[in-house]
């Protein structure tokens, strides 16, 4: 993986985010960040080029938002991908999750769908602001069990829940992650179709000026036809008139010279 | 004929080694480097030793403002040379988060024992960056920076640079500064002032330059190729024309 990063294509960290961060810490700035990070981190583990440091990094923006149980995979993630950052990683692990340091596992498969995870993961945490009383308990870090369950990607939940609740803030956390897809697909074919729409009425628009400047084209050469055909009239009138002239001129000095001629004799 | 072969193969040798002995070499300036072979790379947080303005007016709070996101986007950029050429370089925000764990002062850091990165967090070479000096007229930008590498493993120095960048703009007839579209662009995407983005790019291209000289990581190709290329001074001025190339004044009569 170092050795695709060396070859200098790979995706970098979300510069424009980290410094928006830095420049205004706000929750939302980081959750900005996160998914940035989350985004570039998809885009490079589909194309094998991934920069180093990204998941360590994720990892420090997950667990800033509380995400303690993801954050400890995408540290385990950046191990388990480069091995020389074992020595920094578990000092950050330790600074930041003192008591998920034996947590090894590494659940690759996540990487695929970060982008994903990162939204559940703020979903889940304004969905639980909504429920008080779940949100109450929340207190444990200990997520093996639900990591059994839900190799996938699973949040924080505490263990103290029953069997039932759990199944439902599943089953909810599912429902809306569908929902948002649904909307995600229908706001894509809606702008799919709209898009389709405007080239059609585009183009029989087009069509429609075509004709009208075919029709004006043609009115003008008849126009122009007519105006040469009156003055080319015109002209011959002109001629007429001139010979006419001529021979009137001419016969008049014939009539003069016979006058001159017979007032002589 | 075995004779004028191997006459042959030896003045060719002769002629390879002068080429390669000749001027100014990455292997005499990077030898250090190496020698040590570093891998993995912490980038110390950024000592800024830069002046700021005394809060009179907005002018001068937009104005340290802007400095502040500069050095900033110094250290944010600093990795991505060296991530290039194949070191290990941790992110901004586990290097923030190692550093908040640090009990030394950066001087401390700068000058002291530090085997304890390489014991202790597996880091094989420290780069400490100093911001030395922000200036600017109204159509140039300069900054000076210190950049020193040091050895994890034995404290050793790797590399020290001392370099200073102005960016010139050309002017259109009223004397404004005519920004690049480059710049442009960068100010639209950040959302900041163009002066902002003016030292922000400049800094960028300025790490660039530096780390992007040094040589490539152990896992790297061209690791050995590269070792007879000519490299930058101890000190030296860079100077990023209107037309938006880069001039590198080496000597001390360019100086």
């Amino acid at each position: 993986m170092l050795a695709a990063a060396c070859s200098g294509q790979y995706k970098g960290m979300p510069r424009e985010e980290v410094l928006d961060y830095q420049t205004r810490a706000t929750y939302g700035s980081l959750h900005a960040m996160a998914t940035a990070y989350a985004e570039a981190i998809n885009a490079a583990v589909k194309e094998d080029t991934l920069h180093p440091g990204m998941y360590a990094d994720y990892g420090v923006a997950l667990a800033m938002m509380g995400h303690k149980g993801t954050a400890c995979r995408m540290f385990n993630a950046e191990m388990r991908a480069f091995p020389e950052s074992r020595g920094m990683v578990m000092r950050v692990k330790a600074h930041l999750l003192p008591d998920m340091m034996n947590d090894t596992v590494a659940n690759l498969y996540d990487t695929a769908n970060i982008q994903q995870l990162a939204l559940w993961a703020y979903d889940s945490v304004k969905a639980m602001q909504q429920l008080p009383r779940i949100a109450a308990v929340i207190d444990s870090t200990d997520t093996a069990w639900l990591r059994m369950q839900t190799p996938i990607d699973s949040v924080d939940i505490p263990i103290r829940l029953t069997a039932n609740q759990k199944r439902e803030l599943l089953q909810q956390q599912q429902a809306e992650v569908e929902m948002r897809k649904q909307a995600i697909a229908d706001s894509i074919a809606a702008a799919k179709q709209a898009k389709i729409d405007a080239r059609k009425e585009a183009k029989v628009q087009r069509e429609k000026d075509k004709k009208a400047k075919e029709k004006e084209r043609k009115a003008k050469a008849k126009q122009k036809k007519k105006e040469q055909t009156l003055k080319e009239k015109a002209k011959k009138e002109q001629a007429a008139a001139k010979a006419k002239a001529k021979k009137e001129q001419a016969a008049e000095r014939e009539r003069q010279k016979k006058q001159k001629k017979e007032v002589g004799k | 004929m075995k004779a004028t072969t191997r006459g042959l193969i030896a003045t060719a040798l002769m002629a390879m080694l002068a080429a390669g002995c000749s001027g100014d070499k990455k292997m005499v300036k990077y030898g250090e480097v190496y020698r040590d072979h570093p891998a993995t790379l912490y980038i110390a947080p950024l000592d800024d030793r830069s002046e700021r303005r005394a809060v009179r007016t907005m002018e001068d709070s937009a104005y340290n403002a802007s400095l502040d996101v500069a050095t900033r986007q110094l250290y944010l950029t600093a990795s991505s040379p060296l991530v290039r050429k194949g070191y290990y370089v941790p992110g901004p925000l586990t290097s923030a988060q190692m550093a908040s764990t640090e009990t030394r002062t950066l001087k401390q850091l700068r000058n002291d024992n530090i085997t304890d990165y390489y014991d202790d967090l597996g880091m094989e070479a420290v780069l400490f960056i100093e911001v030395m000096e922000w200036n600017n007229t109204h159509n140039s930008w300069t900054v000076e920076v210190d950049y020193k590498l040091r050895s994890a493993r034995h404290g050793g120095e790797l590399m020290h640079t001392r370099v200073r960048a102005t960016k010139m703009l050309g002017t259109d007839f009223k004397g404004n500064p005519k920004p690049l579209a480059d710049d442009e662009a960068f100010a639209k995407k950040y959302g900041c002032d163009l002066h902002t983005a003016q030292r922000c790019r400049l800094v960028e291209i300025l790490n660039q330059f530096v780390l992007g000289d040094l040589p490539s990581g152990q896992r790297a190709r061209g690791n050995n190729v590269e070792r007879y290329v000519s490299s930058h001074p101890e000190y030296f001025a860079l100077h990023i024309t209107p037309d938006g190339s880069v001039m590198v004044l080496k000597n001390e009569e360019d100086l």
